[in-house]
């Protein structure tokens, strides 16, 4: 029988798992007890806790020495550590704007922060996973507490139909990565995936193949990967903003983490097969992210596609196959978070009570209206186009670097030629904010304190692009083999 | 010998009754369907000696998931003639899946290129051996971190379902039990002094 | 005897089966969601056939976890299909069309 070991300094690192999950109960029986008469205190607590986890991990980290606890199940490294402290800022951020937005809807529940912080403890899961099984139970934590998200406004049948869209795909993908996962379960004897890298040395029989394919299809559907895409857009439409906002955020970091723990480090010796299967899916992904938003016309929608097209770059990191590939895609995972956090955050912002900024349309002439709103947006929106000195540029990259140190020339052109058609589409947005005459619209939300916030979140995309040394160098420090 | 008989025969009922979920018209009979498949799999776990497991599949899945399906089924009232009118353009592709799946992990299997020796049986367990003991003592030690989690991910359900589909309706009448038990005896009955009647 | 193999091929059987329902079933959800619990059950039998020939009782373990989370998906899955239903008055995949991929 396994020897265990529960004592307080040897579950120390687990502890913003621990506080988040006491937290969970905390803000459930706070809203009992007393968010059905002051409303938004829920909210309020909720924010609070997310500021002290952030601070407690930032405070409190083991960072430096790799260590694995609760038998082998658990990872505390430096990755997981800054992508736990990510998520918290992340979600707090994203709460935050969507504050006023879920009040002026009737859905400013206690219930959906209680859901937005178990979404939260999935993406920390998956950040410390160790084990096919953490993996997981990770991937459902996450994945049950969003579909319920995107299913929280009742009386909007688009999101009831969006949610079951996602729920039906995602329980189908869950059902394949289980069947993946149990073929390699049963040819190498283990769950652990530090024992999993050392078993699958040397050529991959058939069946470590078959279960393989059916994890990448997982992976490339969790993501959003062409040809596994078809939800990502119904739901970023459906789902009511403020949770678009929330799928855009901590789940992507959780993602990044869900391909680098189970290829790059379990699967790390079919790195040759699993590589070029992601290099099909990627160019796929580029291409038709990129061409279908050019048709958008509705906002949401374009900047759906703009997801998938981004998955394309962080897919491509992944292709690389060495750890400054896949630290490329960690940074670029983190600038996209960052940058789309902005963007919805203005859309956010721009709908009222009763009135949802969701159509191109709406942002004509913005500039007119909301100067400072539309110059966000502008700045988000270079950056995300790859436009120097923006974030967004550095970003590209280092992806495109990597590619071209790994001999993969025609990925770099085709990443290179999508970058292009990719920045027609954003430049289009800042084009309707700046020079069409003013759409008919009601005013955009003034309160000052989360204008602050956006305000912050954009200068940040300008500020990383100046001096973007410090951020790279974590993420190439956080990843070495 | 009866172990492979019993195989063979539960695995024929088990694929049938699979068939069964994914052909029959009436949602309610594939549920049913679904039971049997649960039950057969089951039995076939008993067969190679997985006992908790069978019994946890049997009580979780047709005592309490299916149930559910059912109650949503019967609760939704669909019409059911209407639903199942013939299946659609997709169909070939399904049965071109199906046909590709089958022939790729089966061939794989009888190929024994899996990468294992699949002709050989499991070791016989000894007489004293207890599936349950093992797994139990598996779960609150190696596995007590994703144990925890489990924990968490039935809140985010109850905490879910709860959400998406309680409604305070107006005029919706129901007991309130808190208010039953705080009743007081003077609340519900009033002494009525009378003067007694006068005699004739 | 029961070989390994048997199993396997049972289990991709099903696996096989359900998917196919998936793609064979477009007019009901609550077809699909009985669909992905095939699909899950095939797993399922993969993990007890390994964990036992293995003579390594964490398969079983993950068997455990799967049923957990199935039971927990299946009440949220429904959960949804009925704010569905009171919003659309069906459940028929092909009405589900107002948002197009």
């Amino acid at each position: 029988m396994p020897e265990t070991d529960f004592s307080l300094a040897s579950v120390a690192p687990a502890l913003p798992e621990i506080y988040l999950t006491v937290m969970v109960c905390v803000v459930l029986m706070v809203d009992v007890f007393a968010g059905q008469t002051r409303r938004g205190l829920t909210a309020t607590f909720t924010l609070l806790t997310l500021a002290v986890g952030a601070g407690l991990t930032a405070m409190y980290s083991h960072v430096g020495v790799r260590t694995t606890l609760f038998n082998g199940l658990y990872v505390a490294d430096e990755l997981a550590w800054v992508l736990k402290l990510f998520g918290f800022l992340f979600v707090a951020f994203a709460l935050l704007y969507s504050r006023t937005y879920l009040n002026d809807r009737g859905l400013l529940r206690g219930e959906y922060f209680v859901l937005a912080l178990t979404a939260l403890l999935g993406v920390f899961v998956l950040a410390s996973a160790n084990s096919l099984l953490t993996v997981y139970v990770g991937v459902e934590l996450l994945a049950l507490s969003v579909y319920a998200m995107v299913a929280f406004d009742r009386e909007s049948g688009i999101a009831a139909e969006s949610a079951m869209k996602y729920f039906v795909l995602g329980a189908i993908a869950s059902g394949a990565l289980l069947y993946g996962m149990s073929m390699i379960y049963g040819l190498t004897g283990t769950l652990s995936i530090d024992v999993l890298a050392d078993h699958l040395r040397g050529e991959p029989s058939l069946g470590v193949i078959l279960g393989l394919v059916f994890i990448v299809v997982a992976v490339a559907f969790k993501m959003g990967a062409v040809p596994f895409h078809m939800w990502l857009p119904d739901v970023y439409h459906g789902a009511p903003t403020a949770v678009t906002l929330f799928i855009s955020t901590a789940p992507k970091l959780a993602y990044f983490a869900l391909a680098f723990r189970l290829l790059a480090e379990g699967l790390q010796g079919l790195v040759q097969d699993w590589s070029r299967m992601l290099a099909a899916l990627a160019v796929l992904t580029l291409i038709v992210g990129n061409l279908v938003a050019l048709a958008q016309t509705n906002i949401k929608r374009l900047l759906a596609y703009s997801t998938i097209a981004n998955v394309g770059f962080i897919v491509l990191g992944f292709v690389a196959g060495t750890p400054a590939g896949y630290s490329a895609a960690l940074y670029y995972t983190i600038v996209y978070v960052l940058t789309t956090l902005g963007s919805f955050g203005v859309v956010v912002l721009a709908s009222r009570k009763g009135f949802e900024a969701d159509e191109l349309d709406h942002y004509k002439g913005l500039h007119a209206r909301d100067p400072m709103l539309a110059f966000m947006m502008m700045m988000l929106m270079f950056s995300t186009a790859g436009v120097p000195p923006f974030v967004g540029f550095w970003a590209k990259l280092r992806i495109i670097q990597e590619l071209w140190a790994t001999n993969h020339p025609w990925l770099v052109v085709i990443a290179a030629a999508v970058s292009v058609v990719g920045a027609f589409y954003y430049l289009r947005v800042v084009k309707l904010m700046y020079f069409d005459a003013p759409a008919d619209v009601p005013d955009t939300e003034r309160q000052t304190g989360v204008r602050f916030a956006l305000g912050l979140n954009a200068v940040a995309v300008l500020v990383l692009g100046i001096l973007p040394g410090p951020l790279l160098d974590l993420c190439a420090r956080l990843i070495h083999q | 010998m009866l172990v492979q008989i019993l195989f063979w025969a539960f695995a024929a009922v088990l694929v049938g009754s699979a068939l069964g979920v994914i052909l029959t018209r009436n949602p309610v009979h594939s549920a049913l369907s679904l039971v049997l498949c649960f039950v057969t799999s089951a039995a076939i776990w008993l067969l190679i000696e997985a006992e908790f497991l069978a019994v946890v599949l049997v009580l979780v899945y047709v005592g309490a998931v299916m149930v559910l399906f059912l109650f949503v089924v019967m609760m939704l009232d669909i019409n059911t003639e209407e639903l199942r009118s013939g299946f659609t353009r997709y169909a070939w592709l399904g049965w071109l899946t199906a046909g590709v799946v089958i022939a790729e992990i089966v061939g794989v299997v009888m190929a024994r290129s899996l990468g294992v020796d699949v002709t050989k049986g499991a070791e016989p367990l000894p007489a004293d051996y207890s599936n349950t003991t093992e797994l139990g003592a598996a779960l609150f030690t190696q596995y007590a971190y994703p144990f925890e989690l489990a924990a968490v991910l039935l809140l985010v359900a109850i905490v879910a379902a709860i959400a998406l589909t309680m409604r305070k309706r107006p005029g919706h009448k129901v007991q309130d039990v808190a208010k039953q038990v705080a009743v007081r005896p003077q609340d519900r009955i009033r002494i009525v002094k009378m003067d007694p009647e006068k005699g004739a | 005897m029961i070989t390994l193999g048997h199993l396997l091929a049972l289990s991709a059987v099903l696996f096989a089966i359900a998917v196919a329902g998936v793609f064979l079933n477009r007019k009901n959800v609550i077809l699909l969601l009985m669909c992905v619990e095939l699909l899950l059950l095939a797993a399922n039998f993969n993990f007890v056939a390994f964990s036992r020939y293995l003579g390594d009782i964490s398969g079983q373990v993950f068997v455990f976890f799967v049923l957990t989370v199935a039971a927990a998906e299946s009440a949220i899955g429904l959960a949804i299909l009925v704010v569905l239903f009171r919003e659309r008055r069906s459940i028929n995949v092909e009405d589900l069309n107002t948002l197009k991929g």
